[in-house]
């Protein structure tokens, strides 16, 4: 069956009223669950899961599938409007969404998210379709030594990610990985920096760091800023009219995201979040103002809103065509897929054509669905930030209060919260930048334990990154990416003083 | 990506599949006739997020227990994420003597202790009962040159530094303690065993691109890989070859002349001081439910083996395997 | 040579450094490993001391917006004490009490704390956020949350 055949199958069952209906349950409770704080698509799923014990399992896996990219679609709400990301893939979305928000354009801003979202669930759709079962064999060709490689990419950006004082951002890229190093280190079973406490063996969770970095930190702004009135007095909470021009501005990092997103979703162990950050950097680095963003760029507010949502298709690469669940999101997904009797894998396509190319199409339909939804709904939501600012700042702390407690129940992490929105609050007064020290936290871990295992692998010979093209091809572009932008500044200061 | 899979691992840690709450173990005693029934909801710990073994076991278990009727309270699971379990058993070893407070565990009750990973272990706890058993498996590319374990070791004792093995837990722990297990008992030289953790979903990928070349993990996560032809098992830990589709293909270790087994066994527990008539209470509720139409039909949906433990087998056997491990992560100096 | 903000924070960082730096050494050994857990937070807090003495040494003057930020009055830094000290009250006590009811108590409080007159809206919004959030986390998800002294 080719993937023509396969298609006209599939949206049999998704147009099915079964299917139509179930895409519909399922983006509407992911959104919404994705809207809670703390609660992201892996509880999304996992809270679905005894809900389709003895459903029929085309219908059951076409609404997991549209809770899945749909609590990624909601996720972006409370990022944008309160700078308190609600799942781990849309923290790089608060970097311009929030800004926006503050200058009265939130209505703007969350209708960007929300066609990016589209935009990006939908082309990546398309490459699922054409794709799945060619780039199976993209999702297993990394090994270590390309993931260190990968990761070293992500973090020659630091200097980029940051204006001001370089030596600062790397004072906060040094203390990220510093912090990530905390816990049981995973290719010893050391104890490192956990003092013996139990509740730092797993290490922080990410979230845990961007709500005290991000939301607890811009409480504190708040806080010192209350008397200033709140937005809704002095300013409209914007038109979410998105002009031609600003869709024009948006195309292109929308369409390159895209692609991006959905290459690092196919990757196991990268996912959504991975790839909102690499896509946001990926923009601010080729774009001719990189200056606006984190100012409210809209650029950098459509770049990682795309790409999390490609790489949440993308993610289903292998786990359809493979059975391989590259994150904890399809892991929980795998186990959804059993419990309904279906194994994915390499036989699904064959076996099951109804369900593999069922789920394809009915992604069509819910991210299409999800933006009908969620247009209507943003002047409403656009309203949280007329609240006044003395309770919006009590309800924005109960937010991440409330969001931490859902992802461990343990008390102590909302201590940790508290010290890591202390820790935001002293880098802002002091002009520390806070994305670099998220980003390297997010990519630092990873590649350390990918550089342990390739030495491990090698016995200890560093000739493993080069002896094979993909990490070398990988390490060669982050070794250009240093070095050209300072060739470029070299040369136009030679022209100007030739001049 | 460790802390994105783990943050989303704990998100769903969330789950409860009833509105229940912990804090509600009060000390109610068994009744005066010295038969206990319960009172009120039963607490079943998962130490782990949703979706693994452990919050399965445990939510099919309180399923069945519910849907059949063997225990008429509600039975609620409840997730508690963290160090590998440790939290979740800290939790439970300060409900005391509470009968409403189980959990289930498994070979990590052990080696996380072992490693020095949490305070309290197997002897921590009252042993309910056993309900499965399931087996690790050895696995490497279809390609590999490997056609069963003995290829693998004598290539193993010529030059050890050849081969990777990759699990998805740290050394010390399952995955890589079955592997020494049985590569010892082949005449392996244990600390000569190369071993890669991979926590973010890689291991299997990085077996199928050729990183590395053996893959450490239990029967369950390679059936369907197997039966696409991208690996092959070249032995399992079983006693006996395991039945079903694909399963009864995979050779034991035993047969190849290799003499030793691993049983990745899971059960259920009580606080330390459960009072006698709540254990024997529950370990008869389990036998009646292992016995039960409904969960053999769970047991082959999840390819899940039998293993009927009372609470004094049970006890027995987990004092066996504790010392086989001490002994082995002490040779290869892992030991605490 | 002043003690300017910066280098103020130099040393700090720097102490920290030597902390993290000192721990790292203390790491226990693992025979198995090419690249053991110590290496690479020794490289780290090598690289950050570096980091440190170059932040010490640097030439680069404060811009005014960046003097701007941290031209905090007492006042202001007290009352943000405060409600650091509130959040900390809250967790301390929201498990043991419960949930609703610190939820209502610290949005009223707070919320009253940073200059909210309108009290009865206060109320509503106190009383309404949590009994929500607790309705659609419990009742609707599953996900308990402690629920203390209230027989709900």
């Amino acid at each position: 069956m080719n993937a023509f055949d396969g298609m006209i199958t599939g949206f049999q069952v998704a147009l099915s009223w079964e299917g139509i209906l179930f895409v519909l349950i399922g983006v509407i409770v992911g959104t919404l669950i994705g809207m809670m704080p703390g609660l992201g698509p892996i509880s999304a799923i996992a809270i679905m899961i005894p809900i389709t014990y003895g459903m029929d399992p085309a219908p059951a896996l076409v609404m997991m599938a549209g809770v899945y990219y749909g609590a990624v679609f909601g996720g972006s709400t409370s990022s944008i409007l309160l700078n308190a990301p609600g799942i781990s893939g849309t923290v790089a979305t608060a970097f311009d969404g929030y800004p926006m928000a503050q200058q009265g354009k939130a209505g703007k801003a969350l209708a960007i998210a929300a066609i990016a979202s589209f935009f990006g669930g939908t082309v990546s759709v398309i490459m699922l379709m054409l794709l799945a079962p060619a780039l199976s064999s993209v999702a297993i060709s990394f090994g270590p030594p390309a993931y260190f490689a990968l990761m070293l990419m992500g973090l020659t950006a630091i200097s980029s990610l940051s204006e001001g004082s370089t030596i600062k951002a790397m004072i906060a890229a040094v203390a990220g990985v510093m912090v990530v190093t905390i816990g049981i280190d995973p290719q010893t079973g050391t104890q490192r920096f956990t003092f013996g406490n139990v509740n730092l063996f797993d290490g922080f969770d990410f979230l845990i760091i961007a709500l005290g970095l991000f939301a607890i930190a811009e409480v504190c702004m708040l806080v010192l800023n209350r008397k200033n009135r709140s937005l809704s007095d002095d300013q409209k909470l914007g038109s979410l009219k998105v002009t031609r021009a600003d869709l024009k501005e948006m195309s292109g990092p929308m369409t390159r995201q895209s692609f991006v997103g959905f290459i690092l979703g196919v990757l196991p162990g990268a996912g959504a979040t991975i790839a909102s950050f690499i896509s946001y950097i990926f923009e601010k680095r080729i774009s001719k103002n990189p200056e606006e963003f984190g100012k409210g760029s809209i650029k950098g507010l459509a770049a990682p809103e795309s790409s999390n949502n490609a790489a949440t298709s993308g993610a289903f690469v292998p786990l359809l065509s493979l059975g391989i669940p590259g994150s904890g999101t399809t892991a929980v997904m795998l186990g959804a897929f059993l419990v309904l009797g279906v194994q994915p894998g390499p036989l699904l396509m064959t076996d099951r054509p109804e369900i593999f190319w069922g789920i394809i199409a009915s992604m069509y339909l819910g991210n299409i669905f999800l933006l009908i939804l969620n247009l209507p709904l943003i002047p409403y939501l656009a309203k949280i930030l007329s609240i006044p600012r003395p309770l919006l700042i009590s309800l924005v702390i109960m937010f991440s209060l409330i969001g931490v407690y859902s992802i461990s129940f343990n008390v102590f992490d909302l201590y940790m919260l508290l010290v890591f929105g202390a820790l935001g609050f002293a880098m802002r007064v002091f002009s520390f930048p806070a994305p670099p020290f998220i980003l390297a936290f997010i990519l630092g871990g990873m590649m350390e334990q990918a550089f342990r295992q390739s030495m491990t692998i090698s016995n200890g010979n560093l000739a493993i990154f080069v002896n094979s093209p993909l990490p070398l091809s990988l390490i060669l572009i982050a070794l250009l990416s240093l070095v050209i932008p300072g060739l470029l500044k070299w040369r136009s200061r030679r022209k100007l003083a030739n001049m | 990506m460790k802390k994105t899979m783990l943050t989303t691992i704990l998100a769903a840690s969330a789950l409860v599949f009833a509105g229940c709450n912990s804090e509600e173990s009060a000390n109610e005693s068994t009744g005066e006739s010295g038969a206990f029934e319960p009172s009120k909801n039963i607490e079943m710990v998962a130490p782990a997020g949703a979706g693994g073994g452990w919050d399965t076991t445990a939510r099919e278990v309180a399923r069945v227990f519910g849907e059949t009727g063997i225990i008429e309270k509600n039975m609620t699971v409840i997730n508690k994420e963290g160090g590998g379990g440790a939290i979740a058993w800290a939790y439970i070893h300060g409900q005391d003597d509470s009968p409403y407070n189980l959990f289930v565990s498994s070979p990590p009750l052990m080696f996380v202790p072992l490693n020095g990973q949490s305070e309290y272990g197997h002897e921590d706890f009252t042993p309910l009962a056993n309900m499965i058993a399931d087996y690790g498996a050895f696995a490497v590319s279809a390609d590999s040159e490997w056609e069963d374990l003995n290829d693998l070791f004598d290539q193993m004792k010529e030059d050890p530094e050849s081969v990777t093995v990759v699990g998805t837990s740290s050394p010390g722990s399952m995955d890589h303690m079955q592997f020494v297990r049985i590569a010892k008992a082949a005449g392996v030289d244990p600390k000569k065993i190369k071993y890669v953790s991979d926590q973010d979903g890689g291991a299997l990928t990085s077996v199928l691109n050729g990183s590395v070349d053996v893959f450490s993990t239990g029967v369950g996560e390679v059936v369907e890989q197997v039966r696409a032809g991208n690996i092959k098992v070249l032995g399992v830990t079983a006693e006996e070859r395991m039945e079903g589709e694909i399963l009864s293909d995979f050779p034991t270790a035993i047969e190849q002349g290799i003499d030793e087994s691993f049983i990745n066994w899971r059960g259920f527990f009580g606080p330390p001081n459960m009072d006698q008539a709540a254990v024997d209470y529950y370990e008869e509720k389990f036998k009646e439910l292992s016995e039960s139409e409904e969960f053999a039909e769970v047991r082959k949906k999840y390819g899940w083996n039998e293993m009927y433990l009372s609470s004094e087998e049970y006890e027995e056997f987990l004092n066996n395997e504790y010392k086989e491990i001490e002994v082995l992560l002490e040779e290869i100096g892992l030991g605490n | 040579m002043p003690l300017t903000i910066n280098r103020r924070i130099a040393l700090i960082l720097f102490v920290i450094a030597a902390i993290y730096l000192f721990l790292s050494f203390q790491l226990p050994n693992y025979p198995y490993a090419p690249v053991d857990a110590d290496v690479i937070p020794k490289g780290l807090g090598i690289l950050m001391i570096i980091l440190s003495i170059a932040l010490f040494f640097s030439k680069a003057i404060e811009t005014e917006a960046e003097k701007e930020k941290r031209n905090i009055p007492k006042k202001e830094l007290l009352v943000l004490l405060a409600v650091f000290a509130m959040i900390f009250l809250y967790i301390l006590l929201f498990e043991i009490i419960g949930f609703v009811i610190m939820t209502a108590i610290f949005i009223f409080f707070c919320s009253w704390f940073l200059g909210y007159t309108k009290w009865k809206s206060n109320i509503i919004v106190s009383i309404l956020f949590p009994l929500g959030m607790y309705v659609i986390f419990v009742f609707a998800l599953g996900i308990s949350l402690p629920k203390g002294i209230l027989p709900i």
